[in-house]
Order: C-alpha cells, then sequence, then structure tokens
C-alpha cells in the first residue's frame, strides 16, 4: 500500500490527469443537492457533499440495459463497448460497500457479463465521509463513514490537506500521478481522528445485534399494518436504494413486428406489480406487506444471502437516502428500533398523523 | 463468461389437448443438445420464450428422453395465450432447467404419498415416471389428484396406465360435477382423499403441488394425521425474470423460489412473510 498526502491543488491537477485518460463521474451540485454525474473539470466536483440524490448504481446496474436483439430467427447477445475506462471520484463508503454488495449478487454464482464488463472497467477512487448528513447511519450497519479495502484508491480529507492511499495495483499506478510526499505516521493518526469526529456525527443509529431473527419473529408487528396505512408505494425508495438490485425483463417489438429488444429494467417491490401472478393473484397485494419486505430485505434477510451464507452483512448500509426520500417520512431506523422493542409505535414519526386520525386505542386493535 | 440469459432453440414436436384449456407441449432441442436427465430431475422447471411477449416460467411434466421433453401449460395469462396459438413446429427458446426438484433421492426406500391439485399434478408427473420406470426403490406410490370438474383433469387418458403400476393407489375427487358428466369418484376439495388414504407416517415422503390454498389445507390435514413438517414437500409458484436468483421476484423472506426451490420441505419454509400455506 502506497499512503501520500497531497495539497488540494495537487489533487486537482490529479484529476485533471484523470480527466485525459478516463470518463470520469463525481459528485457534484445540483441545485440544493448533490449528484453523480460526469466531469469536466475539479471545479465542477463537491468534495464536501453529503449523499447524492440517486447513488451511483447506475455505473453498474443501468436503469434499462438491454439484453438481446432478435429478428426473424436471429438472436444477437448485447453488451456494452466501452472507449474509455469509467472513473468514480469521490465516492463514499456507504456506496462503495453498496457496489462490494452488488458484486456478490451479479458475479458470482451465475456471473452477469454485462455487470462484469462494467465492473471491470470501473475504477473507485473513495472518500472517507467527514459529513454524514442527518439522515446518514452508516457507522451501525459497519459500512462507514470509511473503509479498508474494496477501493482503488482512497481520499481522506486531514486538515487542509488529503490524505491518499491505495488499495490495488491500479491505485497504487494513480497515486504515482499525484504530487505529494509520503504520509507520515502522525499523518495516518489524523485520519484515525477524522474518523472518529465524523463517528460523533451521526444522529441516526440502529442496534443491528439479533435485527433478523426479531425481524423474522415479528411479521404480524402492528407496525407493518400501520405503516401500509401511510405508505404511497410511490418506491422512491427502492430507487434511491444503492443496493436494491431487483429488476424486470420485459419485451418491445419494433413497429413493424418483425424484431425488437429484450431488455432488463430496475423493479420496485414497493411496487403492486412486483409479486403478481397469473390469473390476478398477487403475493404482496397489501402496501404492509410491500413495507415489510423492503424492511425485511434490508435488515432481515442479508444483503446477497441467494449465493452467501448470511454472515452478518446487511443490505442496508446506511446511507439513509430512503428515509430522506421517503415523501410520508417512512425512517428505516425507526423501523428497527420499534423491532427492537426500543420504540413504541406510537412514537414513528410517519405514523403519528395516521394515529392522531384514528386514535391510539383503535390503532392498538387494527 | 457464458450469458446466463443464453437460449436454446427447441421444436414444438407435438400438442396434446388435456382439458380446454391446458396443452401438453412435446418440445426437441433443434440443434440436439444433450442434457442430462439428472438436470431433468423432475420437479425443476424450464423458461420459455417468445419473442415480443416474454419469458415465463414452466415445470417439466416429464422425464427427457432422446432430447425430447413435455411441459403441460394451462392458458392463464399473456404468454401462455400466445403459447396456446403455437402449432406442432413452431419454434420456441428455452432456458434451464433451474432450481432445487423433489427429493425422489430422500424417498428411496419409503412409501411416497402424492397430492395434487388441478394443474399442479403436471410437475409430478415426472416422480410418477420415474418410480415406475425405478420401481423396486420405493415403497406404496399412492396418488391423490383432485380438480374442478371430471373435464378439467388433466392426463386423463393416463391414469390407468398409473394404476397398473405395481404396489400403487390412485385416488380421485373433484370440487362439482356439472349435470349430465358421468363421475365415480369422491366428490369434494382435495383433502377429503384423506379419509381412505392408506399411506402412514411411518415411513414416507410426501410431494405436494397445486394453489397454495389447497396446499395450506393438505400440509394442515397431513399434519393432523401424524406427519411431519419435514417430510411433506411443497412445490411453490412465482412469477420470475431471470431464473437465477438475481431480479427478486419470487424472494420470500430469505427464499428464493427459483433457487432455494421450487420445491421445498415444509419445514424450511414454515413462517415466512406472504406465503398462505
Amino acid at each position: 500500500m502506497i499512503a501520500k498526502v497531497c495539497k488540494e491543488s495537487d489533487l486537482a491537477i490529479f484529476f485533471n490527469k484523470l480527466l485525459e485518460e478516463y470518463d470520469v463521474a463525481a459528485p457534484k451540485k445540483k441545485k440544493s443537492l448533490y449528484e453523480f454525474n460526469e466531469v469536466n473539470s475539479f471545479e465542477e466536483v463537491t468534495l464536501d457533499y453529503s449523499t447524492t440524490i440517486l447513488p451511483p448504481k447506475k455505473y453498474l446496474i443501468p436503469q434499462k440495459e438491454n439484453l438481446l436483439r432478435f429478428a426473424e430467427g436471429e438472436v444477437a447477445f448485447e453488451e456494452p463497448q466501452f472507449k474509455k475506462k469509467q472513473v468514480i471520484f469521490g465516492i463514499h463508503s456507504c456506496d462503495l460497500n453498496a457496489f462490494l454488495l452488488l458484486d456478490k449478487v451479479f458475479m458470482d454464482k451465475f456471473p452477469c457479463p454485462r455487470y462484469a464488463k462494467r465492473r471491470e472497467n470501473l475504477i473507485t477512487i473513495a472518500l472517507t465521509c467527514n459529513n454524514p448528513s442527518e439522515t446518514c447511519f452508516c457507522e451501525s450497519m459497519g459500512t462507514g463513514p470509511t473503509l479498508s479495502k474494496g477501493f482503488d484508491v482512497l481520499l481522506t480529507k486531514i486538515n487542509e490537506k488529503y490524505l491518499v492511499e491505495s488499495g490495488s495495483e491500479t491505485g497504487e499506478k494513480l497515486i504515482k500521478l499525484i504530487k505529494g510526499k509520503e504520509a507520515s505516521n502522525k499523518e495516518l493518526e489524523e485520519k484515525r481522528r477524522v474518523v472518529e469526529l465524523a463517528e460523533q456525527k451521526f444522529k441516526r443509529k440502529i442496534d443491528v445485534r439479533n435485527l433478523p431473527e426479531l425481524i423474522q419473529k415479528n411479521l404480524n408487528h402492528e407496525m407493518w399494518r400501520l405503516l401500509g396505512e401511510v405508505d404511497l408505494a410511490c418506491g422512491q425508495c427502492v430507487l434511491s436504494c444503492p443496493t436494491c438490485y431487483c429488476f424486470d425483463v420485459r419485451d418491445e417489438l419494433n413497429l413493424s413486428l418483425d424484431g425488437g429488444i429484450r431488455y432488463k429494467e430496475w423493479d420496485a417491490c414497493f411496487l403492486l406489480e412486483f409479486a403478481e401472478v397469473a390469473l390476478g393473484g398477487n403475493f404482496r397485494r397489501d402496501r404492509a406487506a410491500r413495507v415489510r419486505q423492503f424492511m425485511g430485505h434490508n435488515l432481515g434477510w442479508g444483503g446477497a444471502s441467494q449465493y452467501n451464507v448470511f454472515n452478518g452483512e446487511f443490505k442496508c448500509v446506511g446511507c439513509g437516502r430512503c428515509i430522506k426520500t421517503c415523501p410520508v417520512g417512512i425512517d428505516i431506523t425507526e423501523v428497527a428500533a420499534v423491532i427492537k422493542g426500543e420504540k413504541n409505535v406510537t412514537e414513528v414519526t410517519a405514523l403519528k398523523n395516521v394515529l392522531a386520525s384514528i386514535g391510539e386505542k383503535n390503532a392498538r386493535s387494527i | 463468461m457464458q450469458d446466463p440469459y443464453k437460449l436454446s432453440e427447441c421444436i414444438i414436436k407435438k400438442i396434446k389437448s388435456e382439458t380446454k384449456d391446458t396443452n401438453t407441449y412435446t418440445l426437441a432441442f433443434s440443434n440436439g443438445s444433450f442434457i442430462s436427465e439428472e438436470e431433468f430431475k423432475p420437479g425443476r422447471f424450464i423458461l420459455l420464450s417468445i419473442f415480443g411477449f416474454g419469458e415465463a416460467a414452466f415445470s417439466l411434466s416429464s422425464l427427457i428422453r432422446d432430447g425430447t421433453f413435455e411441459t403441460t401449460i394451462r392458458k392463464v395469462g399473456n404468454f401462455t395465450q400466445k403459447l396456446h396459438s403455437c402449432r406442432e413446429g413452431d419454434k420456441l427458446y428455452m432456458r434451464g432447467p433451474y432450481g432445487e426438484g423433489w427429493p425422489l433421492d430422500k424417498a428411496e426406500g419409503k412409501d411416497v404419498l402424492l397430492v395434487a391439485g388441478g394443474i399442479g399434478l403436471a410437475p409430478l408427473k415426472p416422480v410418477i415416471l420415474y418410480i415406475a420406470k425405478n420401481r423396486s426403490k420405493y415403497g406404496t406410490l399412492e396418488i391423490l389428484y383432485g380438480a374442478r370438474t371430471p373435464n378439467d383433469m388433466i392426463f386423463t387418458s393416463e391414469l390407468e396406465a398409473w394404476r397398473k403400476i405395481p404396489n400403487s393407489i390412485l385416488r380421485l375427487t373433484v370440487d362439482a360435477v356439472p349435470r349430465g358428466v358421468k363421475w365415480n369418484y369422491k366428490v369434494g376439495v382435495v383433502p377429503i382423499l384423506f379419509e381412505d388414504m392408506e399411506t402412514t407416517p411411518d415411513n414416507a415422503i410426501v410431494m405436494t403441488c397445486g394453489p397454495e390454498i389447497m396446499m395450506h389445507f393438505v400440509v394442515k390435514g397431513l399434519i393432523a394425521k401424524g406427519f411431519s413438517e419435514d417430510q411433506i414437500y411443497v412445490s411453490l409458484e412465482r412469477r420470475m425474470k431471470c431464473g437465477i436468483a438475481q431480479c427478486g421476484h419470487c424472494q420470500i423472506g430469505k427464499k428464493y423460489v427459483c433457487k432455494d426451490g421450487p420445491v421445498f420441505a415444509y419445514s424450511e419454509i414454515k413462517g415466512l412473510p406472504d406465503l398462505t400455506i
């Protein structure tokens, strides 16, 4: 591993070198919020961002992606083609941990060549988060505010400088492009202090101990019914979740009906059609069941548990986007607190209105 | 890297009408590709594909022989509607087979009780054929089969042959008999057949397939008769978009029907959410 310390101006020079050779995506301002997008200069980049509106999963699983093209008796499979490698610059540890989880889903037992190609084409320059937002709780999930592996390069802002560490051979090569001096023990120690400071900023927490078992035991908890009452089933939480990987596969015929495409597209378990079967059957017709599915998958059934034994790795990485985006204020950390018995249903923010309108006593008997 | 969505071309060799809305399709790989009997284990499923209409999962209703196999399909939706308009000689595409099949190894040396409702008999038919072929490996074979009416029964031309399998019993019931239809067997929902059932819990494996609500009562009835939760195997049905535990559509709690099932011991799925069994 190489560790260097550089000034922000040297980081800018390094960034511009990256732009010459790679496609570079980085966090930038979008009105009062942030987004990951293509950038053309270091000035566009915002490194003291909290969380982007959408997660960077779009660089690995695009919202819509062709699987194959068909025409009279011919089938041609499609794979993405890249002219340049894609650098993702300034990705927080929560989002990078999400990538590692997606790797387990799409590169383990039935590797997807499209995913593998995108992944191999990706260079990750991670950033220790020193600015957790109000809705963040990655520390509880063990996925932040910094990380020790899974990146090519890791940046940590210490004082007015950047500590730059490599996590792969690619990373080592890249760091050589940076003008700076080798990091001293004191500076590595400083990183620890920065991380500790960030850790103190978290306002939301989940106690994950026994959470999967407790969710399984509480599948009939009254909270699910009540959340189903307020939930809009809009699916924004799923779209903004960095680890929600579910998709639909559809065919689209061209106008002359002699050919078309088969494509996959993001799907959401919050939508009514998701668990639909033939003859109008639906295994999650109630919104309550859909809330429970989303929360249960994130906190109860393990991340990529379909191919790996659940070993305490949750699907949720604590980025807090689902909390931020929920139009009715459903908060996954409050859901966990109720399941853990730390909070009463009546204290759940999203339920306050519905409980007030039907009366607490009636709500209990629902 | 092999694309998991890679398709094999097959030809519809034969279409046999089972009921007014159900056909059995005999399919053969057009390039003669070989898929082993082990791959085509009873209880596994394939994804059939018609371009423009998508893919859908269907269980196999036969063993594989010389690269040909059968699947029995009821016309219930967009895809199956289109499939029912196909003719012999038409081309289809498929992937698979996928999933965990029936516990035929575990059932060796034991009595086998099959409980089927409606088209749920289709995935159990290869079990019957397999046991008939390997008769000495298994004890008594008892088949309980129910359908809505006598006209909704599938594989009627084969039932007599199944009765002739040594040491086997076939019991039939229908929910209702329309006026003018002759029916010599029971009338009532499937668990009514438990009244005369000879299989006892001592040394038996149960395999059941049908609507979830039927399986709910079958499991309940069998447990009341002393069968244990890990003696009873059920086959679940969910829509699937990938078949390889990635699309999430068939997820029930931590189980994926496509990968961990479709056949599960009841003890494995008991208490999972969004399940009516």
